[in-house]
């Protein structure tokens, strides 16, 4: 099928932008019929975007994908299909209420009958699903539903559903991260017969191990370009980790000197959330600010979510300023002085059709008006104290926040825990689409309150953030802490090797 | 900003309002229209008429437009209403020493746990509350023809003067029930724009998780539209029963739900949460008995009436939609 000479799919110079990030700068790879080739990088470091443009999801600025030497159009996830390009995202896509033989064929289910009569030839559709099931070794009938499967099951349907249609190319994203041990082996060895019958993979994962055990070739992506390429014989760890990192991490936001208090903000002891390994403990002082660091998924949003109440909590303490918190209510939370400014700004940080001024006193109404009334003018008043502040980009207090800019919304998330004097400030992904001005008024307003007092708990993806603003990183994986660092050892490389969990 | 941004968003808040005052104008057009072409239409007996229903039906239309505000929806209002009031009826008529406030405030507090049945299944079980209500739309329906034998139920006038006075006299002229009604409209007005509980219902229905990472007692302000929802409908139940002095399990209080709904609608409300006014919701509801009186002036068959109600609301969320969407892309 390949002409000689040439690779199954090459990628040239591929470009890609988003509204203030460039995803992919001039990316090219190349993948052969019966070859595992691993993409790795730090979160942001493009490979969602490289994917989705393989699978037709994004289309590139600039380049070229060929297949079988030829200039090919991914306009949409269709024509990628059509090329035999299959990608499987990490959030499976199946219709959990059907069975597995119609989730394979979803859309394409064998028929008897006219084209416009057509009914499912159900005998065949369980035939071909029982050949694919067998192939992936999956032993289920095919009439199963597929919300009674595992999630490693899903992906073997998955697998099968790609198989159905012939793919050449098989694009797998970090299939193993929610599986347990034995069904990631599973996967693994079926990710292997699959290369045996000349499937070209393409094998994104965070877990160096199974990169370092499966992959022929490495592709290490960095800030969206490419950061080197590895023989099966060059990959460890070590390699990876440098190809991935291979940057000095330049100090933007500077932090004069400043100094800790002794007396602890936070103190969280045996804190216990459903589903997690093992129970967390840690401490954070009063005017210190600790990176939460790790890679997506990693258990750091759970963690903020139950410590702030909106999620339930097994067991465990949590002490704010010497005083135990009753958890599990944000109400609680919020009278001790623990805010959250969570992950998602547009779902749970704001009433997106409500004006600036409605969001920024959305906390402390009750404290504005005297016997639960609504004291308009206090209202206003605390708005556009804020807005002159924190700089809030705005025509006016009565503005709706859907029409500011990223940057600008989560400043209004911050005005309005800063109008409920906070101990203790959990911050989830605070800089997560926001431009890089705002980013750094956004430093400077954590600074500001660190050297108030608060004790400030960020969770960020971005390392550079991490190591330019934090006192102390404390890195997870698998829902659990793996190790702290601070001072001289804050590095990107010390992060990393903490974050993908390979000692 | 540049003063015509600022100008179009300045417009843009102002949706609602503006939904309600084209309601007003195409309700005053309507009247006049019938005015013009039946004189009677402005005759004293139908002007009272017409305000006594509009007064009744705007009771528990508001009380709905709250829950759907806060994001949640009643549909228990018209069975709830025939039960509350054939309730009141036969508490009264089986119980001789029972005075008429007596069995008033009995019915009211079973009203009121009802409501609050429904916040909590909605909030703490997590049901639809669309679930929730139809299966109390059925359960009073059948619960008001089992405790009367599928018989219309009445009390005696007589024995009870200011029950029949509630809904049939006027006073300066003006039904009783208008009276009841500007009663409650002004304390709910004041409680939806001046207090932090009434802020916090819109905030609500915008987006339930905002306001509860933001510490708002979201379950409790849900549940208490709920209970405010059914206590609005007793209300507008005891009035219905004496002005009519009977009951007929079957047939009391029918559809009336789907009136609230339309009224609500019609009224600004956006069946998504978060949006409403109550001025208009009482608007929607006249909209609707004027409809009502139309049909009958211009002497078509009454059989229409709902054909048209239908066609007015098509009209009036396709026009929404049409503006609303005109508005944003502009």
């Amino acid at each position: 099928m390949t002409t000689p000479g040439c690779p199954l799919l090459s990628v040239k110079g591929i470009s890609k932008r988003f509204p203030g990030v460039q995803a992919l700068a001039e990316v090219s790879l190349e993948l052969d019929a019966g070859e595992i080739v691993g993409l790795v990088g730090e979160n942001g470091a493009g490979k969602s975007t490289l994917i989705k443009t393989l699978g037709g999801i994004h289309q590139p600025e600039t380049g070229e994908i060929r297949l079988d030497g030829e200039t090919v159009e991914v306009l949409s996830v269709r024509d990628s299909m059509a090329l035999g390009i299959s990608l499987i995202h990490q959030e499976l896509n199946l219709a959990e209420n059907l069975s597995i033989a119609e989730n394979i064929f979803l859309g394409k289910q064998p028929y008897r009958g006219p084209r416009w009569f057509q009914i499912t030839d159900r005998a065949v559709m369980y035939e071909r699903s029982r050949e694919l099931l067998s192939r992936v070794g999956l032993d289920m009938s095919p009439r199963t539903r597929v919300q009674r499967l595992s999630v490693g099951q899903r992906q073997l349907v998955e697998i099968a559903k790609s198989l159905s249609v012939d793919a050449r190319v098989l694009i797998l994203d970090e299939p193993t991260s929610s599986l347990s041990l034995t069904e990631a082996r599973r996967l693994l060895d079926l990710v292997k017969t699959l290369r045996e019958d000349g499937v070209a993979i393409l094998y994104v994962s965070h877990r160096l191990g199974e990169i370092i055990e499966i992959c022929d070739r490495t592709v290490v992506l960095r800030d969206g370009k490419f950061a080197g390429s590895l023989e099966r014989a060059e990959i460890n760890t070590d390699r990876i980790v440098s190809l991935m990192v291979g940057r000095d991490i330049e100090k933007f936001y500077h932090r004069s000197e400043h100094k800790t208090s002794e007396k602890t903000a936070l103190e969280v002891r045996d804190f216990q959330i459903p589903l997690a390994p093992e129970s967390l403990n840690f401490s954070i002082h009063r005017g210190e600010i600790v990176g939460f660091a790790g890679l997506v998924g990693a258990g750091r949003t759970e963690m903020a979510r139950a410590l702030f109440g909106v999620d339930p909590t097994l067991s465990g303490k949590v002490i704010i300023h010497d005083r135990e918190l009753s958890l599990g209510n944000p109400q609680h939370s919020i009278r001790a002085g623990l805010l959250l400014v969570p992950e998602d700004r547009k779902e749970e940080g704001l009433v997106l059709e409500e004006t600036v001024a409605a969001n920024i006193s959305m906390a402390a109404l009750p404290k504005l008006g005297a016997g639960g009334l609504y004291n308009r003018a206090a209202v206003q008043g605390l708005a556009s104290r804020f807005i002159e502040a924190l700089s809030i980009r705005t025509w006016g207090a009565d503005q709706k926040v859907l029409n500011l800019s990223g940057g600008n919304q989560q400043k209004v998330v911050l005005a309005k825990w800063l109008a409920m004097e906070p101990r203790v400030l959990i911050l989830d992904e605070p800089t997560r689409g926001v431009d890089v001005g705002a980013k750094s008024e956004i430093y400077e307003l954590l600074f500001d309150l660190a050297s108030k007092g608060v004790g400030i708990l960020m969770i960020s993806s971005e390392m550079e953030e991490v190591i330019a603003i934090s006192d102390r990183v404390i890195v997870m994986q698998a829902q659990r802490i793996r190790g702290e660092l601070s001072g001289e050892d804050i590095t990107e490389e010390n992060i990393m090797k903490l974050a993908i969990g390979d000692h | 900003m540049t003063e015509e941004s600022k100008k179009k968003s300045a417009r843009k808040l102002n949706d609602v309002t503006l939904q309600v005052l084209v309601m007003l104008g195409v309700l005053v057009t309507l009247m006049l229209a019938t005015g013009a072409t039946n004189p009677n239409f402005f005759s004293t007996f139908s002007l009272v008429s017409i305000s006594r229903d509009v007064a009744i039906m705007s009771l528990f239309a508001l009380g709905q437009a709250i829950v759907i505000i806060s994001g949640g929806i009643d549909l228990s209002v018209g069975s709830l209403l025939c039960f509350i009031g054939v309730f009141n009826i036969v508490l009264l008529n089986r119980f001789s020493g029972l005075s008429f406030v007596e069995a008033s405030l009995m019915v009211s507090a079973m009203a009121g746990l009802i409501g609050f049945i429904h916040g909590v299944l909605v909030c703490y079980l997590k049901l639809q509350p669309f679930l929730v209500t139809l299966c109390s739309l059925l359960a009073f329906r059948g619960l008001s023809r089992v405790i009367t034998a599928d018989r219309t139920v009445a009390f005696d006038a007589k024995d009870y003067p200011f029950f029949a006075d509630l809904g049939q006299e006027t006073w300066l002229g003006v039904p009783i029930a208008v009276y009841v009604l500007v009663a409650v409209l002004i304390p709910l007005l004041f409680f939806m724009h001046w207090t932090v509980p009434g802020r916090y219902l819109y905030a609500i229905g915008y987006n339930l998780e905002a306001a509860r990472f933001s510490g708002v007692r979201v379950n409790a302000l849900r549940i208490f539209s709920y209970v405010l929802c059914a206590l609005l409908t007793t209300l507008a139940a005891i009035l219905e029963a004496s002005t009519i002095g009977s009951r007929t399990p079957s047939a009391a209080g029918l559809a009336y739900e789907m009136y609230g709904i339309t009224a609500a609608v019609l009224g600004g409300c956006s069946l998504r949460g978060g949006q409403g006014s109550l001025i208009g919701v009482i608007i929607g509801v006249a909209m609707l008995r004027v409809i009502r009186s139309a049909v009958i002036f211009f002497e078509i068959s009454t059989y229409w009436t709902f054909v048209v109600t239908g066609l007015v609301l098509l009209a009036a969320v396709i026009t929404d939609v049409v503006v609303r969407g005109r508005r944003s892309s502009s």
